[in-house]
């Protein structure tokens, strides 16, 4: 039998998926506000010159952030996703079948354009074959 | 003899007014098919008498029981213990709702919102003799249909994250119960409910398509489809007043 705490767990893989929906559009929203933020700083080196932008940059050249740019793609991914998820119901368009509209979406969709993007990334900018 | 397992209640409990809460745990022995109203009136019988909890109709028709179990509002009468898949059950009074005693909640919030809306008929015709037919294959009788078995029961005014986060929302059953008023030929309180429903902090655009309420709805009765229904028929709410035209009241 599984304990109390992973049914607790495994509710909003089920019935309640539309609140784990809810979370990942806030968590991910406030991720891309996080990284808006980083984004705007870095573009405000240009108007220190050239080379002030150009050391800007150097920092994402590192392996680390582009480990981070790939959690980047899967943010982008889920909100984007999520929010055509959210307009579809909005329209009235999957209301019955939200549940498999969500995973569909999360792990399907999602899945593969996170892949697409993800794998570039790790071959040519981490590992670079 | 009946084979029987045996499984631990971990039951919230709170004296009157909802003071002194703290959780008791009871080991109770079931047989299959028993639901957690069958565990819930076993303590009460063989531990402990003074836990408190509601129930009447013990068939899933009343809602009185609502209560959450393991985490999710569920109705106790229809809940088999088995069917949960843990040996720990966790029971605690619905969200959302002031606690009166135990596992009893206050339904005012709910039925405070539930009023909001012009729950009862307001005939466009109080004075008319003629008997007014709904036929299951009209407009109004496909549209309702799946969303009138509504209990009142509160599990989903309890599973709204919004509810909880916004005391002045209507709540999902109360904007099911306005839907189905409002799609009916025979009512007529049309500018009342829909002022409620578009109401910026207590209406429809509160919802957020959680889909919590269809989750914990005991009837299944698709809530935040009636929802999305409003909020598209409010950017055009012509078509409610539509049936106040005497040549449309006629078509019942």
């Amino acid at each position: 039998m599984k304990s109390l705490h992973l049914q607790s767990a495994r509710k909003y893989s089920g019935a309640y998926s539309g609140m784990l929906a809810w979370w990942i559009q806030r968590a991910t929203g406030l991720l891309l506000l996080g990284y808006l933020f980083l984004h705007v700083t870095t573009i405000h080196e240009l108007s220190r010159g050239s080379a002030a932008f150009d050391a800007a940059l150097l920092r994402f050249r590192s392996p680390f952030f582009k480990l981070l740019e790939i959690a980047l793609l899967g943010t982008v991914i889920l909100h984007a996703l999520n929010g055509v998820r959210i307009t579809l119901v909005d329209l009235g368009i999957g209301h019955s079948r939200e549940r498999r509209l969500f995973w569909a979406l999360a792990f399907g969709v999602g899945g593969a354009l996170f892949l697409a993007g993800a794998i570039p990334i790790v071959l040519f900018a981490i590992l670079k074959i | 003899m009946l084979n029987e397992t045996k499984y631990r209640f971990r039951v919230a409990r709170a004296d009157r007014d909802g003071g002194a809460r703290r959780t008791d745990q009871f080991e109770v022995a079931l047989a299959s098919r028993m639901t957690v109203l069958d565990a819930l009136c076993a303590i009460q019988r063989r531990t402990d008498a003074s836990l408190s909890f509601r129930c009447s109709c013990r068939v899933g028709m009343c809602g009185t029981c609502a209560m959450e179990i393991n985490g999710a509002p569920r109705l106790a009468c229809q809940t088999r213990v088995e069917t949960l898949g843990t040996e720990t059950v966790a029971v605690a009074p619905l969200r959302n709702l002031p606690v009166l005693k135990d596992l009893i909640v206050s339904l005012e919030p709910f039925f405070s919102a539930w009023k909001r809306i012009r729950p009862a008929l307001h005939p466009v015709a109080p004075d008319s003799q003629q008997l007014a037919v709904v036929r299951p294959d009209s407009d109004f009788g496909r549209q309702a249909r799946g969303k009138r078995d509504c209990l009142t029961c509160g599990a989903c005014f309890s599973a709204c994250g919004i509810r909880g986060m916004n005391g002045q929302y209507l709540g999902p059953a109360a904007i099911n119960r306005a839907l189905l008023r409002l799609l009916d030929p025979r009512d007529g309180a049309v500018e009342e409910r829909l002022a409620a429903l578009d109401d910026e902090r207590g209406g429809v655009w509160r919802c957020h398509t959680q889909f919590n309420c269809v989750a914990a709805c005991p009837k299944g009765i698709a809530l935040t489809d009636s929802i999305g229904l409003l909020k598209r028929a409010l950017l055009r709410p012509r078509r409610f007043y539509e049936k106040l035209a005497p040549p449309e009241r006629a078509q019942v």
